[in-house]
């Protein structure tokens, strides 16, 4: 076979509509140059050593950076375990955990009551569900701010019938970091399961019902398993953006508890520890891929259906 | 460390202030807009004819440029100069004035070192000066040569960051105190020994800055120690300190401390100066304290980094921010003081006369700026802050 | 017939708004009694009503007005899933995340049988449909027939006081259609479980039912066996429904009944012992098959087409204005050749006058 003739042969191969190989080819230097190379560089400065005054990186090599996750030096000089950044990003998948959760609880039956109304009206429905993208996170948490407020309208309604004597602290709590991160992230947990709920064929709903299946009962096994291709999206789309979380813990949760975003953010700044701040990176990193990686193999073992062709491919 | 220097919110939090104002005004909420300063500026530059020609008048050194049109690249905090005073300065000499925005000195310095950034002058913090000097990143302009470096105040010119201003010259200066509300906390507050005190009678309002340097700073003052000390026993005891007063911190946040403190959310706060002015117009029962064990002083500089496009639009732009009129403006918009003599007499009087401001006679001594941690000692703070707010 | 009702529907109304902000009335006091064990058909063409009478009996629509009762208890405010009536839908709804096995037993774990009495009735379930070795596959793995039966055995493993089954076999081609009507009323007679099935098509409900209810508009305009419906149409949408039929208009006079080109047609239209018709304009319905052709050149009409399809002859008559299909079997039709002159006129007791 002669090399000319290679490219004529697979073109006479390809399917109606398949488009080349080369067709892909921009999206693939965009995916390497935005997403690829970013994380390259990160895993490469968590070997690194710290420049002189610690802003940027020397260029030696060291694991010094993943020592000092899991070891320090305590202050009376000796090296121990030190479960420190565990704690805080253990604290931080809690966090995340409960998010995706309590958006779980809250978007079943907002995406469920999308998913029947009529045609026209879910459009508009699914638009209100985006419109909080519409404005900066920064102005929106700063928003809870006002809202959580020992001042604020909360407070303010419950004392001012005279449901409380005095205002409960509710800003700079972490139920007020909880609040801050359901907000955010609630349409992402929203509009995937909407978008199965929407797929869902309601008539197997009345089936269940005739078959003598109450509300909860066609709930749970009829509804819950149509749609978990989008709880499950929807949990991964929570739990992981929220387990990097900067602005909540900041602004609502009053800086008193870290999240492992802050731990970061500090490493790149006032702590000017651009090596450790790139290894906490790529320790996020790598259990995040772990828990997809569960995700997966749960899924996988439950779901035998067709369905999970759905989940590979978002994964 | 990240501050907004002339003690409010950046920008767009000032866009959110307003709006939750309009909408929740009834309400009381967080009400933390800046407000008019700026406005108040008292001199026009007809009354003060003499200092605003002070720029081409004397040249006393026959080599210092002449406005001849151009760009400047100006790379500033946020909100941190008035625009009004930038346009003034453009309408005089000419120059285009590019401005760009940072909000620590870790990301200036960062934005240096990674290159390829062409400010034309910058304005580094005290401590930052020193290591930019160190890394060779400035550009020895000798500003303390040019026909306005008379007006630099002699206790700004010799400065530990750089000696006899052959790098930079003096902007603003402030200091990071107390602030608190003595009929809250029925008693004087005048030592970081008692911010930090868990007994404290604010316990449970009690606001910090979150800040690690600053609050590390001054726990190491409450405890006897001074900023950035090498001996380790410090800060077993700092850790101590904090780890027993956090029960009683009700928040650690450098944001919005004006509104808290205005509105009594908060009875004693790590403030700075310029952002207690603010609130102290709201509430006049705020007290600024100069705390016994010290103060940090810190002093922000114009400088021109290595690299710079224009470097005489940026000598231009110096020499002009010196004049003492002009600066002062500068002052009445950011609430800070300045490092420029005769600049009091442009300021508006209520700035001229707060001692939370200009620093009494009796505290100067208290006040000092504070060189930066060397890394290791960087690397203890961050150890005793991460415990700290795990 | 002469059991007691397994099902008493008495004037149940129901409405439906409509996008333009209207009303559209589904159904317009509809009443119908379903004996015990009984194989009853609701006839009608699409939107006649049929089906919202159906989900008003299961539960899944709430009448306007109106009661439903099952076996003597009212039942139409008693929620869906209390009711011992279960449905066989058109689309099968068959759960798609769980196995035959499983959505045959769902219906059972909501009774909350003991377990091994929900595997044992699986069992029997899966059996009676045939489908023994198929209860570990999904409902996609199967054809349509199959699914169609794990329907049925879904419903019927509930057994349910009344059967509904809507327009079951509609999504099934022509040959696998005829083999599940023989194999409903194989189960029905099993079972003797009432069964009530919605359906447009009146082959099916001719030859399913043992009762036909026609629907039209809302109401149910006949309800007899399917012999009596076919024979004795009493309106013209029955007749012309049901069946091929061919619609004279005519007068009635004094016992006479005049239509034009045929003269009077009383003796052929009036069944013994009914009572004459009340004079003024009639319309008479008249089957094909009984429409009789005689070959006679003074004949009242001329064949127009002539086609042999099976055994039959089909015929299209011309008398005067009116068009008239005829179907002829057996000996003689070779005669009817088009443009043959021929006197037409009707079997005895065969027309039908019929109301508007």
């Amino acid at each position: 076979m002669s090399t000319t003739e290679a490219p004529r042969r697979r073109r006479r191969g390809g399917r109606a509509g398949q488009g080349s190989w080369w067709a892909g080819a921009p999206g693939l230097v965009f995916l390497i140059a935005l997403v690829l190379a970013p994380l390259v560089i990160i895993v490469i400065y968590s070997f690194l050593n710290r420049a002189k005054l610690g802003v940027g990186v020397k260029w030696t090599f060291t694991v010094q950076p993943y020592v000092e996750l899991f070891y320090s030096e305590s202050l009376s000089g000796e090296k121990s375990f030190d479960p420190v950044y565990l704690q805080i990003l253990l604290n931080s998948a809690l966090y995340s955990l409960v998010t995706a959760l309590v958006c779980l609880a809250l978007s079943v039956p907002i995406a469920i009551w999308i998913a029947t109304r009529p045609a026209r009206w879910r459009t508009a429905l699914v638009f209100l569900v985006t419109i909080p993208f519409w404005t900066s996170l920064l102005i929106r948490t700063y928003a809870w701010v006002i809202i959580l407020n020992d001042n604020g309208p909360i407070n303010g309604a419950l004392t001012g019938v005279g449901l409380l004597q005095q205002p409960i602290p509710m800003l700079y709590t972490p139920f007020a970091t909880t609040v801050g991160l359901v907000y955010s992230f609630l349409p992402f947990m929203i509009l995937p399961i909407y978008a199965s709920a929407e797929r869902f064929d309601f008539r197997l709903a009345e089936a269940a019902y005739d078959l003598g299946a109450t509300r909860l009962t066609v709930l749970w096994r009829i509804v819950m398993p149509a749609i978990r291709p989008g709880v499950i999206a929807g949990l991964i789309l929570v739990f992981i953006p929220a387990l990097g979380s900067y602005l909540a813990p900041e602004l609502l949760g009053g800086g008193k508890t870290s999240m492992i975003a802050n731990v970061i953010a500090a490493q790149f700044g006032a702590s000017r520890n651009w090596p450790l701040g790139a290894a906490l990176s790529v320790m996020v990193l790598v259990i995040t891929m772990l828990v997809l990686v569960a995700f997966a193999v749960v899924t996988r073992r439950s779901s035998r259906d067709g369905n999970r062709q759905q989940l590979e491919s978002f994964l | 460390m990240a501050r907004w220097k002339n003690g409010r919110m950046p920008r767009l939090a000032l866009v959110i202030g307003f709006t939750s104002m309009m909408a929740l005004a009834a309400c009381g909420g967080e009400t933390t807009m800046g407000g008019g300063a700026s406005s108040e500026a008292p001199a026009s530059s007809a009354e003060a004819p003499a200092a605003s020609e002070s720029a081409e008048a004397p040249a006393p050194a026959a080599d210092f440029p002449t406005p001849n049109g151009g760009e400047l690249n100006l790379y500033n905090w946020t909100d941190y100069i008035s625009p009004e005073l930038i346009e003034r300065f453009e309408s005089e000499t000419g120059i285009t004035v590019n401005l760009d925005n940072y909000d620590s000195n870790e990301t200036l310095l960062a934005k240096l070192q990674a290159g390829g950034a062409n400010y034309d002058v910058i304005v580094p913090s005290d401590y930052m000066v020193a290591q930019m000097i160190e890394l060779g990143l400035l550009q020895e302009v000798d500003p303390a040569s040019f026909p306005n470096g008379q007006y630099i105040k002699p206790e700004f010119l010799d400065v530990y960051f750089d000696d006899g201003r052959k790098y930079t010259a003096p902007y603003m200066y402030g200091t990071t105190g107390i602030a608190y509300d003595p009929t809250k906390t029925g008693g004087e507050v005048t030592s970081w020994a008692e911010f930090f005190d868990p007994a404290s009678p604010a316990a449970g309002k009690i606001g910090t800055l979150n800040d690690q340097v600053e609050v590390i700073h001054a726990a190491l003052r409450a405890v006897g120690s001074q900023p950035c000390s090498p001996n380790k026993e410090d800060y077993v005891k700092v850790e101590e300190l904090l780890k027993n007063w956090k029960p009683g911190v009700a928040v650690i946040n450098s944001d919005g401390v004006i509104g808290r403190m205005a509105s009594g959310e908060q009875i004693m706060h790590m403030m700075w100066n310029g952002a207690f002015t603010r609130a102290q117009a709201d509430n006049p029962n705020l007290e600024y304290v100069y705390p016994a064990e010290g103060i940090n002083l810190w002093q922000d500089n114009f400088a021109v980094p290595n690299g710079a496009q224009n470097v005489d639009n940026a000598k231009i732009f110096i020499n002009w921010m010196m004049d003492p009129k002009n600066i002062g403006e500068a002052t009445n918009f950011v609430g800070y003081d300045n490092g420029i003599t005769g600049s009091a007499e442009f300021m508006t009087p209520e700035l001229g006369a707060n001692p939370a401001v200009v620093i009494p006679e009796e505290f100067k001594a208290l006040a000092q700026p504070t060189p930066g941690c060397p890394v290791e000692v960087i690397d203890l703070y961050d150890q005793v802050w991460t415990n700290f707010k795990k | 017939m002469s059991a007691e009702s397994a099902l008493s529907i008495r004037e149940v109304t129901k409405t439906f708004p409509t996008p333009e902000g209207g009303e559209v009335r589904a159904l317009d006091s509809v009443s119908l009694e379903v004996a015990d064990g009984s194989f009853t058909v609701l006839l009608g063409p699409s939107g006649c009503g049929k089906t919202t009478l159906l989900r008003c009996i299961a539960g899944l629509e709430s009448p306007d007005s109106g009661e439903i009762d099952l076996k003597g208890q009212r039942i139409d405010d008693v929620p869906v899933w209390k009711r011992r009536v279960n449905t066989v839908f058109q689309s099968y709804a068959l759960f798609p995340h769980m196995t035959v096995a499983q959505n045959i037993a769902f219906g059972l774990e909501m009774d909350k049988l003991p377990k091994a009495q929900i595997q044992q009735k699986v069992g029997a379930a899966l059996e009676m449909v045939r489908l023994s070795d198929l209860g570990a596959r999904r409902p996609s793995q199967l054809s349509g027939g199959q699914q169609q039966r794990v329907a049925l055995a879904r419903a019927l493993a509930k057994e349910p006081e009344v059967l509904l089954l809507d327009e079951p076999l509609s999504a099934l081609d022509l040959k696998l259609r005829r083999g599940m009507q023989m194999e409903l009323k194989r189960l029905q007679r099993e079972t003797s479980i009432t069964f009530v099935l919605v359906t447009h098509d009146q082959d099916e409900a001719m030859s399913m039912g043992d009762l036909v209810a026609v629907f039209d508009s809302g109401r149910i305009v006949q309800v007899g066996p399917p012999r009596e419906v076919y024979l004795s149409p009493r309106t013209r949408f029955v007749a012309d429904f049901i069946g091929e039929a061919n619609l004279l208009e005519g007068a009635a006079a004094g016992g006479r009944i005049d239509i034009p080109g045929f003269g009077d047609v009383a003796d052929e239209a009036m069944s013994a012992g009914s009572a004459p018709p009340q004079d003024g304009p009639v319309i008479v319905a008249v089957r094909p098959e009984n429409v009789v052709l005689r070959p006679d050149p003074t004949g009242n009409g001329t064949i127009v087409d002539a086609t042999f399809i099976g055994g039959d002859l089909h015929v299209e008559v011309a008398v005067g204005d009116t068009l008239l299909s005829v179907r002829q079997g057996g000996p003689g039709s070779e005669a009817l050749a088009v443009g043959a002159l021929v006197r037409v006129g009707f079997a005895p007791g065969s027309a039908r006058i019929v109301e508007p």
